[in-house]
């Protein structure tokens, strides 16, 4: 039964070839599937395309019995039921495979600067084991090095993962669906079970607002429309029935799909696809085993630790032969390179990004941007493409009255969000006879019980045209409902494709009056050809040559808004003819349906969002390129692409030049062109090398009627471009576009679970501006994370350097690696993180995004500023509060030079100082150590000169304001503070080398923390004054 | 995708070749001749700065200090003691009568040591008061205190040159670290004592390894030329042959001079090991 299953409903979906190959290629899947696989790594033109072999309904009712081996009336019996439930599993999608979590862990482990830590620890023990073969005593220190070492590769790894694993979860949380119920009947009785337990040849019964719990074959429907939007993308209602309407199964009415859901009226239906095997599971299949490209920013660190690990791996090594070349003993030489190792890497950097990463993702989520993965955050910043959905997205998804025309005239109708001022003359008799037209044919419901809900959120029953002209009349002549009440319904034809008019007779509310008002509704063209006069002001003309022209120039210009126009017409039916007591027979039609008086149009549209244009114009002039793709009709596309400035005032396509101009098509030289209108049709003809010169050449880009797969192409067309590229959707069929694309937006009321787990982000308002305002986040976080990394690098030199000179100079050596660690993981833990708090220097949406592979994360003038400039003047700063603290205490800085020798000597414990003091080996290291944490106290004291001009890279301090961000005065803050614990309260344990320091010590690096300050500003003078000098070029990072 | 498709060695030779030199822009590494001027003039005039500075810093810094006394001397308020010859490695000896080459050293080591209390280079030293603080603070030059090598008697190297390392009953020299302004309080002296071993007869140089308080206090090298500070000489008599002793010195009998420290295994006082075959 499983491999007949197979056979069935094996699904060919292609990432590389054409229909037709597909066709050839179905007679062969074995060999099909391999040359999928070896072309879908690099095939750029994807078409996606889904050939869906099934033929369920093709079969009768009957042979469907026999198939799935149920029955129609009686359901499954359960023993079938659980054998069926064993074989196939829940009906659940399996969600995509995601590495255990103690990959993930481990993962965290040995990527980065793990590996050089681990290095690190291993030459400690390394180094152990060489002493304690030659000396049975030898101390401990490396050891305890070692252990130190692995703790910190462990507490930083494990840090990261609980903050990666928290982001996650929140997204988790968001996802995780109410459970989903089923009515099935199941020997022979009707009850109801969750969703998952359904099994192939399950009787379901569906009914409006449910959603789809499985693939379904329908036996019987009554009025049942489902909404496939979350498979197709759109939104449009369709019918389901019985029937097969047509060979495909996925244009057939007589199947439904599951995560669709069913709009009105009943069915009831066979399962036939459970689970990963439904069309929607397959199609999520697909999106998961799409590989997905490394995140900017992930590529921006990488290239960071390349840089970091390659200066401390060649320093180390120079300095190893340079150290065996001046006769150290190897021992020695490895304890050194161990100490260049730990003094090169930031070991709190990784902390510091994931905590600033996960606070813009927690801002930014506050803002309705739902970040799933906490890369995903600054790939939103660099982002120079976003390739976003009509509906919804841009648009406020709801059909909405935008023009009317009556009186010969058009007037505009308010289509912002609330509609609270309509402001159109609203004091012509026409208009009156409009209002009740609008009110009285129309057969829309404000659904029971929201009475407390403003008109514009009420939900309607109805269709989305009769729901937007039911709250159009509703607030500008208040209660419908009861003005429908008082003009009493006596008969109806409601809207159907063929007479593409509604129609309805109303007694009337004036009592006086006996007359029936027979109002109607419809396509224009219709209505007009029904109609033998116009009103005028209140007054019925008849219908002339120019009144017609006026409405077919009307009609034109409304429909070339891509508005949805209805025209407007009414008949007061003469007393005589149909008195009181008529009775109206719709079928037979007993009531005059020409020579009406047509009285007005209304145009309609899904009208942007309020808040879009101006996001639109913040992404043109932050240089993003916004295109829009979107299912729906060019000319819809191209109006509303104009109404948000996608397309903007002045701008011209192709064929609008060729209409000015009044040349043909083909004659205008495209360049001239910086829009552009492309259809769905025309984008399957064009070669990968025509979609990019389209893509470089237009600036404002409108792609319509594109199917949700030709995404995809798009999606691979700016990639190709070198642009990171945000795509937004909702659909199904969004997924493997979401996927390919550099992010990913899901929406989070449209979307479908499909698009949010294929996503980076999920959009929680559906809002295009919500987007911007993520992007904005992404930039800052940027430059932030420039900052902090600039700030972090900075004191890496100034532990460095001491090495060194106490390789080379062999004076005591200036700080001790525990110092060193305490620098990275303690003091300047909380500084660096509050940098990510920093606000932005300038308007950061007026920038060009960052070019992918020119402007990086850490580039060459961040790395010489800091380790070359900033750094050496740290270290100088150090080493100056070194040697004032041998100084005073006896060792003047000539002592100290090649003394390194004597001074370590274990057994000499008469050591002459300067001034012909002798010291103990202890009391020498007591010294050591105070000059550690003369050291550390001193690279503490720059490092807060160092996060005060890190608060901007080239803007004065005083323009940014010294106290707007108060977490550096936090950090400023915990770095004293941890530093005095540091040397007051550990100063007793042996192993970490700090010794309490008088307070006088602590100033010592005062004057070069001033330095390092004032000659940041002077730098970021010069590059305000002089932008574009060699200064600037070189110093500005 | 595509990107990281490996590019092929030659071309990233190529690269490579055009990133040390490549002659469209006249760039080496990256940089033209005039960029590279450019930017290590810079960084020449940036460490001038720097070195400037750092002078600047440390010139004020050590103005701050005399010559004569540190600033502070808060690190070694307690002296060491330290033994005359010095072993490599560990404080062991390992002696061999009846080879020389074993203690050969050490006898060098401890006639250079004593050159400095030879007699004839004490001849501007002077006799001071036994027993009392020699308090010169606001004499100038200060004088420095004559140590006769007779106090060592046996030890001393009038007598034998070999400091009895010849007979198997070396002499081992113990002093007390110099520390500027140090004053011993009570009657400090020298105190060794037997740890391990048998057999042993200590004997002291001079009597009851005495430091005397007129050695005291120190007022640094440039200030007190020609210092001496006293010895203590412990002559260790083996008994018998074959014998391996730990002795301990402790400086005793002053309350301000520490010899109990947990860390500081040196500081009052110590520990040695000699081992003697014949």
């Amino acid at each position: 039964m499983g491999k007949e299953k197979q056979e069935i409903y094996s699904i060919a979906v292609n990432g590389t070839k054409d229909i037709e190959r597909v066709d050839t290629e179905r007679s062969d899947e074995g060999d099909g599937k391999e040359k999928r696989k070896r072309h879908s790594k690099k095939d750029h033109q994807k078409e996606l395309k889904k050939d869906l072999d099934l033929d369920d309904h093709k079969l009768s009712t009957k042979e469907l019995e026999d198939k799935y081996g149920t029955n129609i009336v009686q359901g499954l019996a359960s023993t079938r039921v659980a054998e069926l439930l064993a074989q196939n599993g829940p009906n659940v999608l399996t969600p995509p495979k995601e590495s255990p979590e103690i990959i993930k862990f481990l993962k965290q482990m040995v990527g980065g600067f793990s590996s050089l830590l681990w290095a690190g620890a291993v030459l400690c023990f390394i180094a152990y084991l060489i002493e304690f073969s030659k000396d049975k005593s030898a101390s401990m220190d490396n050891v305890y090095l070692g252990v130190v070492l692995i703790m910190v590769v462990i507490l930083t790894g494990m840090f990261a993962y609980y903050q990666e694993a928290k982001s996650t979860n929140i997204i988790a949380s968001f996802t995780k669906m109410i459970p989903r119920k089923a009515f099935v009947i199941r020997d022979g009785k009707k009850r109801e079970i969750p969703a998952e337990h359904l099994v192939v040849g399950d009787i379901v019964e569906i009914k409006g607002g449910d959603q789809i719990p499985a693939d379904i074959r329908i036996l019987a429907s009554q009025g049942c429309k489902v909404d496939n939007s979350s498979l197709t993308g759109e939104s449009k209602p369709q019918s389901r029935t019985c029937h097969i309407t047509h060979e495909n199964p996925l244009e057939t009415k007589n199947i439904s799909f599951y995560s669709t859901t069913c709009l009105e009226g009943t069915a009831t239906g066979m399962v036939i696809n459970t689970g990963d095997r439904t069309v929607i599971g397959r199609i999520a299949l697909l999106a998961s085993s799409l590989g997905h490209e490394k995140t900017p920013i992930a590529i921006e660190i990488e290239h960071f630790v390349h840089i970091v690990a390659g200066v401390a791996v060649s320093i180390g090594i120079v300095f190893f032969i340079i150290a065996i070349c001046m006769q150290y003993r190897v021992l020695d030489a490895v304890i050194f390179l161990i100490g260049i190792i730990l003094a090169n890497v930031p070991e709190g950097l990784v902390a510091a990004v994931t905590v600033s990463l996960s606070l813009t993702a927690k801002r930014m989520a506050k803002k309705n941007c739902l970040v799933k993965n906490l890369e995903a955050v600054e790939t939103l910043g660099s982002t120079s493409i976003i390739c976003s959905d009509k509906t919804g997205t841009l648009t406020q998804n709801r059909m909405t009255v935008a023009h009317l025309w009556f009186d010969k005239q058009i007037y505009q109708a308010d289509t912002s969000e609330n509609q609270n001022d309509q402001i159109f003359d609203q004091s012509s008799a026409t208009w009156a006879s409009l209002s009740k037209i609008v009110t009285l044919c129309n057969r829309a419901e404000f659904a029971p019980r929201q009475e407390s809900v403003p008109i514009m959120k009420k939900v309607v029953m109805g269709d989305a045209s009769e729901a937007a002209l039911l709250k159009f009349s509703e607030v500008i002549m208040g209660d419908v409902i009861e003005r429908r009440k008082r003009n009493r319904k006596v008969a109806e034809i409601p809207f159907n494709s063929f007479n593409k008019f509604q129609l309805s007779i109303h007694e009337t509310e004036d009592p006086n009056d006996q007359r029936f008002l027979l109002v109607m509704k419809g396509a224009p063209e219709r209505i007009l050809e029904k109609c033998s006069t116009i009103m005028i002001h209140g007054q019925e003309q008849p219908l002339d040559e120019s009144t017609a022209e006026a409405f077919q120039t009307a009609y034109m210009e409304l429909g070339g808004l891509g508005e949805r126009v209805l025209g407007f017409c009414h008949l007061y039916l003469p007393e005589d003819e149909f008195p009181d007591t008529y009775t109206f027979d719709v079928e037979s039609m007993n009531f005059p349906t020409s020579d009406l008086c047509f009285v007005g149009l209304i145009s309609l549209i899904d009208p942007p969002r309020s808040t879009v244009p101006d996001a639109v114009m913040k992404c043109r002039s932050a240089g993003i390129k916004v295109i829009m793709v979107t299912g729906d009709h060019p000319i819809t596309a191209k109006a509303i692409a104009r109404s948000v400035g996608i397309i903007s005032a002045n701008s011209e396509t192709v064929e609008d030049i060729a209409k000015r101009l009044k040349i043909p098509v083909e004659q205008v030289n495209k360049r001239e062109a910086k829009a552009a209108v492309v259809s769905g049709m025309e984008l399957k003809e064009m070669s990968p090398e025509e979609l990019d010169e389209l893509l470089i050449y237009h600036t404002e880009i409108v792609f319509a009627r594109t199917s949700p797969q030709q995404k995809l192409i798009i999606v691979e067309g700016c990639q190709r471009q070198d642009a990171v590229v945000a795509v937004t959707g909702d659909g199904v069929n969004d997924s493997p576009a979401l996927k390919k694309a550099d992010i990913g937006i899901a929406m989070g009321f449209a979307g479908s679970d499909a698009a949010k787990n294929a996503a980076d982000m999920v959009l929680l308002d559906d809002n295009f501006s919500s987007i911007v305002t993520g992007i904005e986040e992404g930039r800052l976080i940027f430059d932030n994370l420039k900052k902090i990394i600039a700030f972090t690098l900075t004191k890496n030199i100034a532990e460095l350097i001491p090495f060194l000179i106490f390789i080379i100079a062999g004076v005591p050596l200036p700080i001790g690696t525990m110092a060193i660690l305490f620098i990275d993981l303690g003091t300047d833990v909380i500084p660096s993180i509050a940098l990510a708090y920093e606000k932005a220097e300038s308007d950061i949406m007026s920038w060009k995004p960052r070019h992918k592979k020119k402007d990086r994360l850490v580039n060459h003038q961040l790395a010489l500023y800091s380790y070359l400039q900033i750094g050496i003047l740290q270290s100088v700063g150090g080493f100056f509060a070194y040697f004032t603290v041998y100084a005073v205490q006896g060792f003047k800085p000539d002592r100290l030079l090649y003394l390194r020798p004597l001074w370590e000597n274990g057994i000499l414990n008469d050591l002459e100082d300067s001034y012909g003091q002798e010291w103990t080996k202890y009391q020498r290291k007591y010294l050591e150590c105070t000059g550690y944490t003369a050291y550390f106290v001193a690279v503490m004291v720059q490092q807060i000169a160092d996060v005060i001009i890190r608060k901007t890279r080239k803007n004065s301090i005083f323009q940014q304001g010294l106290f707007r961000n108060k977490y550096i005065w936090v950090g400023i803050a915990s770095q004293i503070i941890i530093a005095v614990i540091l040397s007051c309260g550990f100063g007793g344990i042996p192993i970490l080398n700090f010794i309490t320091l008088w307070v006088q010590y602590w100033f010592v690096a005062v004057p070069y923390a001033i330095v390092i300050w004032l000659y940041d500003e002077f730098r970021k003078l010069l590059i305000r004054r002089y932008p574009g000098s060699w200064w600037d070029k070189t110093m500005y990072y | 995708m595509t990107k990281d498709e490996k590019k092929p060695l030659e071309q990233t030779l190529g690269e490579w070749k055009r990133f040390i030199y490549n002659p469209g822009s006249g760039e080496i590494l990256g940089r033209t001749a005039e960029s590279w001027g450019l930017i290590l003039l810079f960084y020449l005039a940036f460490y001038g700065f720097l070195a400037a500075l750092f002078s600047f810093t440390m010139w004020v810094m050590l103005q701050t200090l005399n010559d004569e006394t540190p600033k502070y001397r808060d690190q070694i308020s307690s002296p060491g003691l330290t033994i005359v010859p010095k072993p490599h490695g560990a404080l062991e000896f390992s002696l061999n009568v009846s080879k020389p080459s074993s203690y050969e050293n050490h006898i060098i080591g401890i006639t250079n040591f004593l050159r400095a209390y030879e007699n004839q280079r004490q001849e501007y030293h002077i006799y001071c008061r036994n027993g009392t603080i020699f308090d010169q603070d606001d004499l100038s030059p200060k004088k420095a205190c004559r140590f006769p090598l007779e106090t060592l008697e046996t030890c001393s190297g009038l007598t034998d040159e070999s400091y009895g390392y010849y007979e198997g009953n070396p002499c081992i020299f113990v002093k007390m670290n110099r520390i500027i302004g140090l004053r011993p309080q009570g009657e400090p002296r020298i105190a060794c004592a037997v740890k391990e071993g048998k057999d042993v007869k200590l004997v002291t140089f001079p009597k009851n390894g005495n430091l005397d308080l007129m050695y005291y206090p120190y007022y640094g090298k440039k200030l007190h030329v020609g210092y001496l500070q006293p010895l203590v000489a412990v002559q260790v008599m083996f008994l018998t042959h074959e014998q391996e002793v730990t002795i301990e010195c402790k400086v005793e009998g002053s309350p301000n001079l520490r010899n109990e420290d947990d860390r500081d295994k040196f500081l009052g006082r110590v520990a040695f090991k000699i081992s003697l075959t014949h």
